[in-house]
This record gives structure tokens, sequence and C-alpha cells, in this order.
């Protein structure tokens, strides 16, 4: 990422933290939360879904556990930030077995059994109502000493920051090249000698970690949550999608990609009141046939202005493998 | 002592016996080719030396280590270096990037990876392409790609799977000559797979005959190519009488 | 019971690929347009009117994208189940509504303790036949095969003379069929409403890769064994564990043996 880059962000970041010194406004404040919690958790996906290649419908099982990692915790008498961290470490080890069975396979199937996690996850919640309060819910500590939206608006920027910064640091590392060898093709990762389970479980975990931060302030805002609320496929979809719109394995792609979303979603909501989902499904599909690399992507090619347009990768269909003699299963060897 | 020994190896698919009880070492410092008509196996056996396979039986010696049942990720570690009869660019990045992909295994500063993986290209004459994406370089290039990526992982032994395959002459031609030259590279144990049989005869030192799955000769190359086995499994039994 | 086996039969024939999210969705539709007609003739109108909707579909949408990553596929048919879940809620509102007909209530017993409930019957009854005459069409027409060789490996399919568009356009439209008839055969005892469908979308998934992809039989015995393990679940734990039941399940066979039980296809 050159320099140039960098500074642009910075003074993004710099404007976006002065921004609830202008916008006193709740309402406005609440979207722009959303706003960067989404661009957070898009760039956390990003990590598995842009630059690994691995695209993971079920991070809502991360979100989720951060929220109610928050929630119980403090339950039992531990300190709410304590708890978010803790959330976070029951987040990972959640991510360490879903990685271990999902990333052995391919295509289809992983992201099939990423959903079914999540879905195991969210139907286990509601049906232990004696432990997480079930479908009627549970209450949610409150971080910050005053319920300001402010507070929680200034967090998400963080985030966001935070996750950027882990992803700029990655994607020009050992560890970043390694993880975009195995989206393109794992066999040849394999064969110069890169590890691709224990790569791709790694940017599982970064990716975890961060999303379930981000699984804990949206719990601590609402103040109370529901498993349908934080774990359902909307939530895996909506990251997935924010970071496909703007651009998978890219940079800034998430970012813009929340940006253009939440602002749309909103205005589609305000506009259309029962259509708003059908408009969401539209766009969706119009993405997915007009804009396979996001909007960075397409800029890209078009602009050259960003090193490359990775998320073509999911445009150029596989070449025939000359491996293909023997018997291979769902399972990547 | 041999670098590679490949002792009584065997592979089935099914029912298919891929690599019938196949046996043969390669001794640093030797250029081995591995031929044979289509369908013979040969892919399958790099496969088996790389782990991408496991042998059904038999044992494969690096260096006087077993290798026979790791990861394609371990014996690249270990030294092995490959390329891939059907090239596998990493479409989305540059050349250089691709060849770096290659030197991150031997180092983690993405710094010295670029200095290794400018110097491999370079030495392949490939310094032109370097920022170019690795898309839309063309076949002969893309071979030399492959090479170069393999070459950046410092390996012991390379095994280079029809590397001059479907090049005009004139490009397999200068791609032999350099391989000649791999041993400036401080690599001097090739193995390779070939068709090209006007390249087999320039550069082997040594060439193995295989013939659906089993090994039917080998020796030297002007030897071998005259052998009547050789002839009739390439010919059909027809022209055996062309052995001298 | 019946109805995952009947969801699971009808599910099978897209075994070209399996990312079709919005088969349930096809059968809520189909549920609306038999309203007016008794379902156990409407499916038939039913299934035809899906099976133009699945071909056009494909042509319009899947097609243009086939070279992509099955991911793209997943979303695509996500985003167009959005789209028709809401159009449908526009146009019918979001009530529930339900039909009766005269069968609903008998039921016939069967012993001393079970008792099978008649619109069950008759729909798993005509469910197993057409299932019958699916397996017919894969296994032994032309068109089968065409679309077996296409799940094999597409790419030496048009050299065999497979019009591999065509063929593929056939199957996801005789499985958007199966949907709809699925749909209009569960229509007496469900209760209808927009979203009706997606309880039916991921364990059809997870029937499918039971199953085995290809593998038509495999799928149906999925479904049947699914839907026993369904309903012994929901007996002593409630629906929802049932549906968790699922999906472990559907996890522990991927990780086992991904092809599923009968498989014979790679992912």
């Amino acid at each position: 990422m050159k320099n140039r880059q960098f500074i642009v962000a910075g003074v993004c970041f710099a404007l976006a933290l002065l921004v609830p010194v202008i916008i006193q406004d709740d309402y406005t404040l609440q979207i722009l939360f959303r706003v960067f919690l989404f661009a957070a958790l898009g760039l956390a996906w990003n990590l598995v879904g842009g630059y690994a290649g691995q695209l993971s419908l079920g991070h809502a099982a991360y979100f989720g556990v951060g929220a109610y990692g928050l929630a119980l915790f403090s339950k039992i008498g531990i300190n709410p930030w304590i708890s978010v961290i803790l959330g976070v470490v029951l987040s990972v080890i959640s991510a360490t077995l879903i990685g271990a069975v999902s990333f052995r396979l391919r295509g289809p199937y992983f992201a099939l059994c990423t959903i079914a996690f999540a879905e195991v996850l969210r139907l286990v919640t509601k049906n232990l109502p004696n432990v997480t309060g079930g479908d009627v819910g549970t209450q949610v500590p409150l971080l910050f000493a005053q319920a300001s939206i402010r507070s929680f608006y200034i967090s998400s920027v963080v985030l966001t920051v935070l996750a950027f910064a882990v992803t700029a640091w990655i994607e020009r590392s050992k560890f970043g090249y390694y993880l975009m060898a195995i989206r393109e093709d794992q066999d040849t990762a394999l064969s110069v000698g890169i590890n691709t389970a224990r790569y791709k479980l790694w940017s599982l975990l970064i990716s975890a970690a961060i999303t379930a931060i981000g699984g804990a302030l949206y719990a601590s805002l609402f103040l109370f949550i529901v498993p349908d609320q934080v774990l359902p496929m909307e939530i895996s979809t909506e990251i997935a999608i924010v970071a496909m719109l703007g651009g998978a394995g890219t940079l800034f792609g998430p970012i813009i990609g929340s940006v253009v979303l939440e602002i749309a979603a909103e205005i589609f909501k305000n506009i259309f009141k029962e259509a708003h989902l059908l408009i969401y499904g539209a766009l969706i599909v119009v993405v997915v046939l007009f804009l396979p690399e996001g909007i960075i992507g397409s800029m890209a090619n078009k602009l050259r202005l960003f090193k490359k347009a990775p998320a073509a990768a999911f445009a150029v269909p596989p070449p025939v493998s000359a491996e293909d003699e023997g018997q291979r299963a769902a399972l990547s060897e | 002592m041999p670098l590679l020994e490949v002792k009584h190896v065997s592979k089935r698919f099914g029912g298919l016996k891929a690599i019938n009880d196949v046996c043969f070492t390669v001794t640093p410092g030797q250029i081995t080719f591995i031929v044979g008509p289509n369908g013979a196996g040969k892919t399958t056996l790099f496969n088996l030396i790389t782990s991408v396979y496991h042998a059904d039986s038999g044992e494969i010696r690096l260096g006087g280590e077993d290798i026979t049942y790791l990861t394609p990720d371990r014996a690249a570690k270990l030294g092995i270096g490959r390329t891939f009869q059907i090239v596998k660019p990493l479409r989305n990045l540059t050349v250089l990037e691709n060849v770096m992909l290659g030197a991150f295994l031997r180092t983690s500063s993405p710094g010295k990876a670029e200095q290794e993986a400018t110097k491999v290209l370079r030495f392949l004459q490939m310094e032109k392409f370097l920022q170019l994406p690795a898309r839309g370089i063309g076949l002969p290039m893309l071979k030399r790609l492959e090479i170069a990526r393999a070459l950046a992982t410092q390996p012991k032994l390379i095994l280079l799977d029809e590397v001059v395959a479907g090049l005009p002459t004139s490009e397999a031609v200068k791609l032999a000559m350099l391989l000649k030259r791999l041993p400036e590279w401080g690599i001097s144990t090739i193995g390779g797979i070939e068709h090209v049989m006007h390249v087999v005869m320039k550069i082997a030192d040594r060439v193995i005959v295989l013939d659906h799955g089993t090994l039917i000769a080998e020796g030297v190359p002007r030897d071998v190519v005259h052998r009547a086995e050789v002839i009739e499994a390439y010919l059909g039994s027809k022209y055996k009488e062309l052995a001298l | 019971m019946g109805m995952a086996l009947i969801f699971g039969v009808m599910r099978i024939v897209n075994f070209t690929h399996g990312a079709f999210l919005m088969l349930g969705m096809y059968a809520t539709y189909v549920l609306f347009q038999t309203t007016g007609l008794n379902p156990y003739i409407g499916f038939i109108p039913a299934g035809l009117i899906l099976f133009v909707i699945g071909y056009i579909t494909y042509m319009a949408l899947l097609r243009p994208i086939r070279g992509q990553v099955d991911f793209m596929v997943i979303l695509l048919t996500m985003g167009l189940a959005l789209i028709i879940i809401d159009s449908v809620q526009l146009i019918f509102g979001a009530d529930y509504h339900q039909i009766n007909i005269p069968l609903l209530s008998k039921n016939i017993r069967i012993g001393s303790q079970i008792s099978l409930n008649a619109p069950w019957l008759v729909s798993f009854a005509i469910a197993l036949i057409l299932a019958i005459a699916l397996y017919f069409l894969v296994t032994h027409t032309m068109f089968g095969r065409a679309a077996r060789a296409i799940a094999q490996n597409p790419y030496p399919a048009p050299l065999m003379g497979i019009n591999v568009n065509r063929v593929q356009a056939l199957s996801f439209g005789i499985g958007s069929a199966a949907a709809g008839i699925a749909g209009g055969l569960l229509l007496p005892v469900f209760y209808l409403f927009p979203e009706v469908g997606n309880q039916f979308e991921l364990k059809s998934f997870v029937m499918v890769v039971l199953g085995g992809m290809g593998s038509i039989q495999g799928a149906a015995i999925a479904g049947l064994v699914l839907g026993v393990i369904e309903s012994l679940t929901s007996l002593y734990w409630g629906n929802e564990w049932a549906l968790a039941v699922d999906f472990v399940i559907f996890i522990l066979v991927l990780s086992l043996k991904p092809n599923g039980i009968f498989g014979s296809q790679r992912a």
C-alpha cells in the first residue's frame, strides 16, 4: 500500500472522529455507527473471504459469540470490558473448531458448512433459555459511563481503524502474500511450501476476534439481545456483501462497501418501507452479475489506481486440474 | 549418497495400477529425465515424490530421510521444488509476486523475498516481465514463471513437469539451454518429465522410461532410445526391429 | 416426516451444482397460485409454472455467472430469494393463510399406536411416484445421462455433443418444478406465508449433501432418515433442537464423509 493511501486513510479517520462535534443528532450518529461497525466487520471478513479466498457465510457466529460473551459473562459478575475480552477468546476458540472442520472443504461445501455452524449456534442459543435467556433475550451491560451514542460511534471508528491497520499490515507481509496464494490456487501454494491449513486458520482467528468485538459493541448499544438479532444468516450475509460490494481482497473495499450499503439500506427503508428487502435483494443480484469485483475492484481495473484488483479472482473460472487422475472428494489434500 | 531414492513404489487408483513397483535413484549433480508414452504415470510419480499422493507401498527417500507420507508443503520445505504440467500461475499477482511466494519459503521479509525473486527472474531472462500481472504473459514466459517460482524456494532437487511442452522449437531450445545452466544456481539435481525428445537428448545425463506405470529402461539417453522395449512402448511392437 | 421426504426427494434434480437456496421460495410462490384449486391437482400446473420460471432464471441469471466461484451463485440466489419473498409479501400481504379441504381432518389408524394424517399420506404417495419417475428420468434417458456427464466433468461435455447450457437449464427447470410441486403438495398441511420456504432451504441442502450429490436414491433416503431423526428429536426436545440436530449431522457428514453416504460425485 503506498504511502499516499495511508495519508488519505489517516485524514479520513481523523475527520471521522471529529464528526460527533459537528453532528449531534442521534439518528445520524446511529447510522454512522452502523456504517463503521460494518466497515470493521467487513474488513475482518475480508481477511478470510477476500485475501484468503475462503468465502464464509457464517460470520454471524463470531459476532453472536462476542455479543453473548459480553452479556453472559457480565451477568455472572465479571467486569464488562473483561467480558468483551472473554467473548473474543471464546470466539477465537469457536473459530478454531469451525475452521478445523470447514477448511477441509472446497467450493460451496465450505460456505454451507460455515452456514451450518452459525445456525447450530443460533439454534442452541435459542433453546437454552436458562443460560442465554433463549428467545426472550438477555440483558447486556453498558460499556461506557454514559448511554450516549457518541461513545459507541467513536468506538466503532476505533474498531475500524484497528481492522484497517491489521489488514494493511497483513497485506504487505509474508502472511498476506501467502493468503493470496491460497486464494488463487491451493495446490500451487502447497507446492511452494505453504501450509495452507495453518494460514487459513490464522486468518480466520484474527477475523473472528475482530468480529467478536464488533458483536459486543453492537450488543451493548441495544442493551438487550435475542439470538435472532445477533446470530441469524442475515448478519452473515450483510458482512459478506459489505466486503464484496466494496471489493473483496482490497484494503479499502469493505469500508466503501459499508458506506454504500448501509446508507443505501437506510434510504431504502425510508423510501420504500415495505419493499426495502426487495431492493436489497436486487442490489445483491446486481453486484453479483455486474460487479463481481466490487466497487474498488472494478475501478481499479479501469483506473489502475490501486495496485491490483485481486477480487478478480472471483470472476475467473478455475482451470481444469491436471491432477484429476485420482479420486478427489470435497476434501482438499 | 543418492539424493533421491524411489524404492518399490506402487500406487493404484481404483482398479488402475498407475505406478507399478518402480525403483530408481537420482544422484546429486545429475540431470535425470523421465520419459514414456502418455498415461505412463510420469506425473503421478512426481505427485508421489512430492506427497500430493501417497504411495500404496514402497518408500521414497530424500537424502536418506523418508518422505513417502508427508504433505506437499513439507516436501517443498525439505527441498523439493516442482513445476506443474498445466501451468498454474497466480493470475492476479504480478510475475514478481508469484516468484516471491517461492522465496518466502526461506525468508520472512518481503524485502528479501523481493530481492531473491528478482535475482531468479533475471537468471531466467524475464526482467521485462517483473511488474506485469501473471495473467497476460504468454505460454513461454508462464513456463519460465513456473520454474522461477520453484527455483526461488532454493530446492535441492527440482522436478520439472513437461516444461518444454507446447513451446515452439525456438523457445524450447532457449529454455533447454537455460536449464542446462541450473547448476550455476546451485541446483545440480534435476528431474524432468518430457515428451520433447530433442531437449531430453540435449541436456539429460540419464533417462528413465516408464510405460503403463512400470519402469522399462534406464540409462544414458543415447542407449535407452534405441532399446527394443522403449521403441515398442512408443510405437508398438511392429517397430521393434528398429532397435539396434 | 413425510415432509422431509417430499422435499428431499424433490430437491435432487439439480446435481450439476447444489447452490440454489431459493427452491423453497418457489414452493411458496406456487402455494399462492394453488390457493384456489385443489392442491392435489393444482400441484401440476404449479410445477409447470415453476419449471418455466426456473428455466428462464437459469438462462437469464445463472448462466452468465457459470464460470464464477460457487459463492457468487449462492449470493445471487439469496438475493433473488429476497426479491421474490418481498415481492410476494407486497402482493399478497404478510398474513397467514390456510386452505381447507375435506381430506384435511381424516386420519388413518395403523395399529393402536400410530395415527397417520391423511393429507400427509396422499402427498407422500404422490411424491414417491414422482420421485421414482425422476429416478428413471435420470438413469434411463439421454437427458439424464447428459446431465450426469456434465456433473462429472463439465469441460469435455460439449465435445460429446451435449448442449451444456440447455441441459443445465433443463435440470434447473426440473428442480424448480420439483420444488414447486413440493410446495403444492405441502399446501394442505402448512400455513402459508411469504417466508414459509425458509425452513426448507437449508434442510434441503443438508439432505442433498447427506445423500451425496448426484445420487437421487441417496437424497431420497437421506431425506427419509433425516425426517425420522427430526420427528424423534421434535418429540423429545422440540422443533428447534431438531433443526439443530440436522445441522450437526450435516457438519459431521461433511467432515467425515464429504461425498455423502451414497455419493459418487466430487464437489
